[in-house]
């Protein structure tokens, strides 16, 4: 349906913020995944006909949307990471200029807009002027405009910056629910944003595609690998300089860490099953570059971790 | 910023204040008001045989060596920068309230007395660096027009130093003052002070103008008494304004005022009433507090908790019903746009408007078109500076970029401009129908496309509501002082007609505009890809 080919995006600067990216999407939702500079907004204004890529292609019902973008952007609700609105309307006025823009009939924007603002629950606020709105209420406000023309591709761009706990589930169970029928495309950094709601993952970082997979793939290459351990609060410099660290809870006896080895770090060590979380650190932090330490190391011998050669994830699609 | 927080060090200060610099600095504006400046330049020392000036006596013009130029440059800086430099400097307060620097600010132990002279500083900075480029240029123009080509730099550089900074340095803290008080801190600053400044720099060219004035009466004495000198006193009036002579002026030589020690201790004081003006708002500066002053400026502020809204609920969602059909929606974006445009604006405005309007209907036709019209078409600037920039200056590039029919809207957005224009012109158009008068409401329907198409594309440029306001004005300014080839709106009469230019070319330069918009609307979408 919608579909990257090769998309490379740099800067003036020569900063090169997509690398070469390529991308199948259907309908699904497909959680993009990376750390703050992996390239994910630009790649998500690309996908919204915002920004040109400096290379590739962009293909979508067979038509080419960066020559015809309309096509596109008719079908398309986009929720950018940071957006601003008209201070002074309220956000049925807001959403009734921007269902005008869309196209929507006049009838069918009137029903659409009340559904929606009853959707994100703001219908009580609809005579505010969107000036006295909180930064999660606004944010409302964009989910809500970027579904006023059913769009069959959404793009959402770290959606739940500024929502409640309640908020989050919320917004979670509604992307479920429209990535029954359409391409709904999710960009975050924060991994519990999207492992309750994403079958289909796609890591990032520097720009380029690491890994895509189901949950259960990324975490499933790291059965046994994970480690829980208990060690002195003057030891946790040490083992993070040879671990990646995953977690690290300061108890009574100690502090517990989480780490991924290929070996037990220590005798106390015991395995545990590996979470999103690990694989995401797995797979991002070599390619994002060292944090903490290398990879690997005396205490379980050496990682041959995710990045090495032979790793059974899916591999990024290039072309 | 605590009111009773550490004092600032000297350090500290030049540090904040060439920190907000940099950043004021490597915006493109900055770029364009330098160049500004050295047009500036330029103009102040026209050729031998040129039909305009800046700076005469009478019939006569110092010769170009450094003394001259440098002051010719200086006064024309201080004429100019005095009224403009206002709009390149303020906002720095608001943008970092907008940008939320200001809270970070506030949360460290830096007074706010600190905080207002750092932004003084850098407005200072600032204008000073424009009048630096004007003196650099001023060097250049000596040795281009090649009169005297041995350069002075304490001759050229004294009337910039003793005349023209002082009075920057009020001008920079003017702008601080505005930032502070809420009634002036927007648009209803920018043309309030376009009116201080011309009283000022008006009342300023007298000889008893308090802190030696624009510099103006010094400057006039010394050239006088130089061209006493040469035998011929002739009508030496002091001139100083772009004016056109029919003759080329006659030069004399003249080799500077020398400093006047009491004219020194004037500019002194007048440098630091300035720095007390800058300093004075720390008695009831908010510091950035949402909590004072009313609602927070940023759209994305936080909101008292009166604003918000318990969180939803988590359930099963419902998707809405209602299939989305399309269909012609021209009417509703121009509805959409009338009201982001007219959007926030208070009963007083719609009162004035109302007043002015009832006089438009009421009083002879000839006010109706000298003054009526006039007052009219310049009471909606504040409105009209919204567009092409709005969408820019409320963060919505990026949401609106990914909606279709980009060039409708625009056209949209412009259209609302156009019954803006009319709405507020309507009593004068009326008269103007009834009274038969097809000259003048062809006059009036070509600025009733005029205003909104420059506001337009000034707003797509610039990308501020600064821009318009700071040219809108002077040009009305002109207007209403019967300057018939600037007239777009058939104000300026000539036994009874229009003197001003045609409407078919006042129509011609509104389209103009208009595809000026839309073309630098489709560049810069491109430059951002």
């Amino acid at each position: 349906m919608l579909e990257l080919i090769d998309i490379t995006k740099v800067y003036k600067g020569g900063k090169r913020a997509v690398d070469g990216l390529s991308l199948e999407l259907g309908p699904g939702l497909l959680g993009l995944l990376g750390p703050n500079g992996a390239g994910k907004s630009s790649l998500m204004r690309i996908v919204a006909t915002v920004t040109r890529p400096t290379a590739g292609r962009l293909r979508y019902r067979g038509a080419d949307p960066l020559a015809q973008p309309d096509l596109l952007r008719r079908e398309l609700g986009y929720l950018p990471q940071d957006f601003g609105v008209y201070p002074n309307l309220t956000s049925r006025e807001f959403l009734g200029y921007l269902a005008a823009a869309k196209g929507l009939s006049a009838r069918s924007a009137r029903a659409r807009i009340e559904e929606l603002l009853a959707l994100v629950n703001l219908t009580e606020a609809v005579k505010r002027p969107l000036g006295a709105y909180s930064g999660g209420m606004l944010r409302r406000v964009g989910i809500a405009q970027a579904l006023l023309a059913d769009p069959q591709v959404l793009v959402v761009d770290e959606p739940t910056a500024g929502l409640d706990p309640e908020e989050r589930v919320r917004f979670r169970n509604l992307l479920s629910e429209l990535a029954a029928t359409r391409v709904v495309l999710l960009s975050t950094h924060i991994v519990p944003d999207v492992e309750s709601v994403a079958a289909d993952l796609a890591l990032v970082a520097g720009g380029r595609l690491l890994r895509r997979g189901t949950p259960e793939q990324l975490t499933g290459e790291l059965a046994g690998r994970v480690w829980e351990l208990l060690v002195d609060p003057a030891a946790v410099t040490a083992v993070q300089g040879r671990y990646p660290v995953s977690r690290m809870v300061r108890t009574a006896d100690g502090v517990r860490l989480r780490v991924l080895a290929d070996r037990a770090p220590s005798g106390d060590a015991v395995p545990v099953a590996p979470d999103l979380e690990d694989a995401y650190l797995a797979i991002v932090r070599p390619a994002a570059g060292p944090l903490g330490g290398p990879l690997g190391g005396p205490l379980g011998g050496p990682f041959t971790g995710p990045g090495a050669e032979g790793a059974p994830w899916q591999p990024a699609v290039r072309r | 910023m605590a009111a009773g927080g550490a004092a600032v060090t000297a350090g500290a200060l030049a540090r904040l204040a060439a920190g907000d610099f940099r950043d004021r600095v490597r915006r493109p504006a900055y770029a364009v008001t330098l160049l500004a400046a050295v047009g500036l330049g330029c103009l102040a020392v026209p050729p031998a045989d040129g039909h305009w000036v800046i700076l005469a006596v009478g019939r006569y013009r110092g010769e170009y060596n450094s003394a001259y130029v440098g002051l010719a440059t200086a006064l024309a800086g201080a004429l100019w920068l005095t009224v403009g430099g206002f709009y390149v400097v303020r906002k720095g307060i608001g943008r970092d309230e907008e940008t939320r620097v200001g809270q970070v600010l506030a949360a460290t132990p830096l007074r706010s007395s600190g905080y207002l002279l750092a932004k003084f500083l850098s407005n200072l900075l600032v204008l000073g660096s424009m009048l630096g480029v004007l003196a650099l240029t001023a060097v250049a123009m000596q040795l281009v027009r090649g009169e005297d080509r041995a350069v002075d730099p304490v001759a050229l550089s004294t009337p910039f130093l003793v005349t023209a900074l002082p009075l920057l340095a009020a001008t920079a803290a003017a702008a601080v003052l505005f930032e502070t008080l809420p009634l002036l801190r927007g648009g209803a600053g920018n043309v309030v002070w376009f009116f201080v400044a011309l009283a000022v720099t008006i009342g300023g060219q007298s000889p008893g103008a308090a802190f030696g004035g624009l510099g103006v009466a010094q400057a006039a004495g010394s050239l006088r008494a130089a061209l006493g000198v040469t035998g011929d006193v002739g009508d030496g009036e002091f001139s100083l304004g772009l004016t056109r002579v029919d003759t080329p002026l006659v030069p004399f030589r003249w080799a500077g005022a020398g400093l006047d020690g009491g004219f020194l201790l004037q500019r002194l004081l007048l440098v630091l009433l300035a720095t007390a003006v800058a300093v004075l708002p720390a008695f009831w500066f908010g510091r950035f507090d949402p909590a004072r002053g009313g609602p927070p400026a940023g759209a994305n502020a936080e909101p008292s908790g009166a604003a918000a809204l318990p969180a939803p609920v988590p359930a099963t969602v419902a998707l809405p019903r209602t299939a989305p059909a399309f269909g012609a929606t021209f009417g509703r974006l121009l509805a959409g746009e009338v009201r982001i445009l007219l959007g926030g604006v208070s009963r007083w405005w719609w009162l004035v408007t109302g007043g002015l309007t009832l006089a438009g209907l009421t009083v002879p036709l000839d006010d109706v078109t000298g003054v009526v019209l006039p007052a009219l078409w310049v009471w909606p600037v504040l409105l009209w500076s919204r567009l092409g920039s709005q969408a820019a200056e409320h963060d919505l590039d990026v949401l609106l970029a990914a909606y279709p029919a980009r060039r409708r809207r625009l056209l949209a957005e412009w259209a609302s401009g156009v019954v803006l224009t009319a709405v507020t012109g309507a009593a004068p158009c009326i008269r103007l129908a009834v009274a038969g008068d097809g000259p003048g409401l062809a006059a009036w329907t070509a600025g009733a496309l005029f205003v909104p198409s420059l506001a337009l594309a000034l707003g797509v440029l610039s990308r501020t509501h600064r821009v318009f306001q700071a040219l809108y004005l002077p040009l009305c300014y002109l207007v209403v002082n019967q300057v018939a080839a600037l007239d777009f709106m058939g104000a300026v009469r000539t036994a009874g007609h229009p003197a001003g230019p045609g409407p078919l070319l006042v129509a011609a330069a509104a389209l103009a505009l208009l595809a000026a918009a839309f073309l630098a609307a489709a560049a810069r979408r491109e430059v951002r890809r």
